[in-house]
């Protein structure tokens, strides 16, 4: 029966997990997290999958100096709530004759527990994790994937190593404010008053406007781009938080007071005062959530962006197994011909040109439209209709019908409905074509080396008679996947001809297995730290409203309780309690909202015309970052919820 | 066994000072029971608390058998406390991980005490005070009074020589009150501990051998029961009260 100090730390981090679950469970996450990714970094299979893939290590290693420091943060700031909260718990054990160093000794020794309980059930579920990253890149690689349950001892080494560090600065502080502790402080650390930052209705009136004008300076800055004018709206960004929050948070009671009529109207009154009592004293905390929630839709935003234009780049330059497009007019060079004669086998293949229309009504056409247009030509380029009709073939699309005496359109698809309105007829020398209809299939269609940029008009053989040739060039279909190797070999050969002035300047060259695996990588770079940082960032952000919230179980139980018995029915509770919530957890999720869903639409219209089409477009990328957000939040707020709910509301 | 000389105590900041104490003085023999009243904001829990070594005094002493509590180093606090001190509080301040056993015996395992040691001092202090059977409870199963009284013999299990109590009936009903209160005269009695005791209940406090009065930080009066009965020091007592002008709530 005898207790001792080990004991007791046991028991105390028991009770800590159950009382701050929430914290609990996220600290377990975060643990995963981190295993899982380092999983990535240390495993040998996806280092192999593709040159391109190398920097994964490094790109996953500095996202994890952030995350480290965010959840480092989190456990800071949860240690030192729960130290206030339990001040009074730890002024007995001084009491009882503990001196302060063993008080201090104590409460390290049960957070060292929490943490480590939490770092292998983490470590566990991270095994879980890594194994859907590995799924996730496998597929995106287009390999097969086979579940196999391995243990990565570095992995583990790593995340021990950031657990370490995390915990060992977040206790730092704790450990000295308990070791510099007076009973007094820590018994009567319940009563002590939390300040208002702002006093004065004026100044508060002032900070309110100035950061309202900063909000919108800052984000519009944020969106004219640039690393001086970014850094200066990200400035602005911030200060705009502080202030909102500040003024906003200490200004509702004035607000209020001052209008008695509101005040009284419903359950104002009571939802207004539970609410300010905890508001008016967070208002710092909800700018960091605040700021912690734009970073994160920032960061959905950025990475769904990312995802979006390699899928859609890769999905135009992948649509031929092999392509190479020559610059200049004068013929492909035969040093490409000679090298995939005696390396590649091909199914089908077709060498061609592409001509110059007389004049450039199309292209003008194009570029009066509200479209997104660059004009990489001064001439409309032409296409035979049997090199198209080729084309289509070794890229694996359906004929297409063609009368003669007309011509066609392909082009890219956001083009389509532009282009079909185009009904004038095309003049090539003395011969007139009336229009046939608009394609859209992917074709290549980047640049002036491709298959026309954005489009090409396709034209009976006989009427390119006469026309000047743009460029020629190469498409195949291969027997197999052209592999990097090959790929690489065919970029020198490149690389030599221009250095050797044979050719006029670089080919367009695509493989279609070198974009698929160029596509998969650069996703698995740029995305998976980006939602690495945004999922931690949610993560450590509502944990610490929840357990502000959490936190007041006991004194809303005793208000709930008194309301009863002042007549308030359950249901009229129940509607009190969603109100404060639906205010709580509403506040700080409005100013990000304001903030990334503009930079997200106009990120996202940044990339070259054409990309950002279908699920990859403005509108769908902020939704879908919108969506992962409030999902990860309302997780939480349905888990504070229901605990309240049912800890709170009188039977 | 206790001497208080000239102390003061100040809250507040420069421009907003509060004096809770204004050089109080007075001594507490062994084997004493001493009742400390006032009204609300007198400065009894204060003084308590500056006693107890929870909070610092200002300016002057507090001796403990000679010896400066301020003096002492913080491991020697720590074991001062340990051995010296015991603790009784309004609100039970029990540990809610712990039962009430552990609960009592928590500083007797601290000092290092063998585990048959610390289970025999725990059931005798426990049968003392009518407790055996909630020893494996813990405390939220248990009454106010009962942990009230796990509160006492916490107090007094390690040896305590001086048994500090701010408020003790505080938060019972008057039988769970009288019961603690006839316990502690027990103590005092049987056990010869020292009881400082701070209320603003004058039947609380004619369990007292002594009744010093507190008003705005000073000793106002002090009352001794001598021979009296307790209901003629009941009595007395109210009729202190009512000159030092506490109002009714204070002195029901």
């Amino acid at each position: 029966m005898s207790v001792t100090l080990s004991e007791l730390s046991l028991r105390n981090a028991r009770r800590q997990t159950r009382d701050y679950l929430v914290y609990f469970v996220t600290v377990v996450m975060a643990a995963a997290l981190l295993y899982s990714f380092n999983g990535l970094v240390f495993s040998q299979e996806i280092s192999t999958l593709s040159g391109s893939i190398s920097m994964l290590p490094t790109m996953i290693l500095l996202a994890s100096v952030v995350v480290v420091y965010v959840f480092g943060w989190l456990v800071a700031y949860a240690t030192r709530f729960m130290l206030l909260r339990r001040g009074r718990e730890l002024g007995i054990y001084l009491l009882i004759g503990l001196e302060n160093r063993q008080v201090a000794g104590l409460f390290f020794q049960e957070n060292l527990a929490v943490g480590g309980c939490a770092l292998v059930l983490g470590t566990a579920l991270g095994g879980l994790l890594y194994q859907a990253f590995r799924a996730i890149v496998l597929t995106l690689f287009g390999l097969p994937y086979t579940f196999s349950l391995g243990f990565s001892l570095p992995a583990l080494g790593l995340t021990v190593f950031y657990f370490a560090l995390i915990y060992l600065i977040a206790l730092r502080r704790s450990r000295k404010y308990i070791r510099k502790a007076q009973i007094h402080d820590l018994i009567y650390v319940d009563q002590v008053n939390e300040d208002l930052v702002i006093r004065t209705g004026k100044m508060r009136r002032w900070i309110f406007s100035v950061s309202i004008a900063l909000g919108v300076v800052g984000t519009c800055l944020l969106m004219a781009g640039g690393s001086v004018l970014g850094m200066i709206g990200a400035a602005c960004v911030i200060a705009f938080l502080f202030g909102f929050f500040l003024s906003f948070a200490s200004g509702v009671p004035a607000f209020f007071e001052k209008r008695p009529a509101r005040k009284y109207r419903g359950q104002n009154l009571l939802v207004f005062r539970t609410l300010t009592a905890k508001l008016a004293t967070m208002g710092t905390l909800m700018a960091v959530i605040s700021l912690i929630f734009t970073a994160t839709l920032i960061s959905e935003g950025t990475g769904m962006m990312f995802r979006g234009l390699f899928n859609g780049r890769a999905a135009e330059s992948a649509c031929f197994d092999l392509y190479i497009g020559g610059a200049g007019d004068g013929s492909l060079s035969q040093d490409y011909l000679d090298y995939i004669q005696a390396n590649i086998s091909v199914e089908q293949a077709l060498c061609y040109p592409i001509y110059q229309a007389e004049d450039c009504r199309v292209m003008d056409y194009v570029e009066s439209g509200e479209e997104d247009y660059y004009r990489y030509l001064d001439r409309d380029p032409v296409l035979r209709y049997s090199d198209y009709a080729a084309l289509r073939a070794i890229a694996g699309y359906p004929p297409v019908k063609f009368q003669p005496g007309e011509y066609l359109i392909h082009c890219r698809a956001y083009l389509e409905k532009r282009l079909t309105g185009y009904t004038q007829p095309v003049s090539l020398g003395r011969t007139s074509l009336t229009p046939g209809g608009v394609y859209t299939e992917h074709l290549l269609q980047n640049y002036d080396t491709s298959n026309g940029p954005r489009y090409i008009i396709v034209v009976p053989d006989e009427a390119v008679e006469g026309l000047a040739v743009l460029h020629y060039a190469y498409a195949a279909r291969t027997v197999r996947p052209v592999t990097e190797v090959q790929f690489n070999d065919l970029c020198d050969i490149n690389y030599r001809l221009v250095e050797q002035n044979l050719q006029p300047g670089y080919s367009e060259i695509h493989a279609k297995a070198q974009e698929e695996a160029d596509a998969a990588a650069q996703t698995v770079l740029c995305v998976f730290p980006l939602f690495f940082l945004a999922l931690s960032l949610t993560m450590t952000a509502a944990t610490i409203l929840t357990i502000q919230q959490l936190s007041e179980t006991e004194r809303y139980r005793r208000q709930f309780q008194l309301l009863q018995k002042l007549g308030m029915d359950r249901s009229e509770m129940g509607k009190a309690l969603r109100n404060q919530f639906a205010i709580y957890y509403t506040l700080p999720a409005v100013p990000p909202v304001l903030i990334g869903v503009p930079f997200i639409l106009h990120l996202a219209h940044a990339p070259e015309p054409g990309v950002m089409v279908g699920m990859s477009s403005p509108g769908v990328i902020a939704a879908i970052s919108l969506g992962i957000f409030f999902l990860i939040y309302v997780i939480y707020i349905l888990l504070a919820y229901t605990s309240l709910k049912r800890n709170i509301l009188p039977k | 066994m206790l001497q208080v000389q000239n102390i003061e105590k100040y809250y507040g900041s420069k421009n907003n000072v509060t004096k809770a104490l204004d050089r109080v003085s007075f001594d507490v023999e062994d084997g004493e029971f001493l009742a400390i009243m006032g009204a609300s904001g007198s400065g009894k829990t204060t003084l308590l608390n500056c006693i107890s070594t929870i909070d610092t005094i200002s300016a002057g002493k507090i001796l403990l058998d000679g010896v400066s509590v301020a003096d002492l180093s913080e491991s020697k606090l720590a074991r001062f406390r340990r051995e010296r001190l015991g603790f009784v509080f309004q609100d039970f301040n029990l540990l809610d991980t712990l039962t009430i056993e552990e609960n009592i015996g928590l500083a007797l395992s601290l000092n290092h005490q063998d585990c048959g040691t610390v289970q025999n001092r725990v059931r005798e202090v426990a049968g003392k005070l009518g407790i055996t059977d909630i020893l494996t409870k813990f405390p939220y199963q248990v009454s106010g009074g009962q942990k009230q009284r796990a509160a006492c013999a916490r107090a007094m299990v390690a040896g305590q020589s001086l048994l500090l109590a701010d408020e003790p009936t505080g938060a019972l009903d008057s039988r769970a009150s009288k019961n603690l209160l006839e316990i502690m005269s027990t103590m005092n009695r049987e056990m010869e501990a020292t009881i400082l005791m701070v209320t603003h209940d004058a039947y609380s406090a004619s369990y007292a051998k002594r009744v010093l009065f507190l008003k705005d930080g000073r000793v106002f009066n002090e009352l001794l029961r001598g021979e009296r009965g307790r209901s003629v020091f009941y009595h007395e007592i109210l009729d202190v009260l009512a000159v030092l002008g506490g109002d009714v709530s204070d002195v029901i």
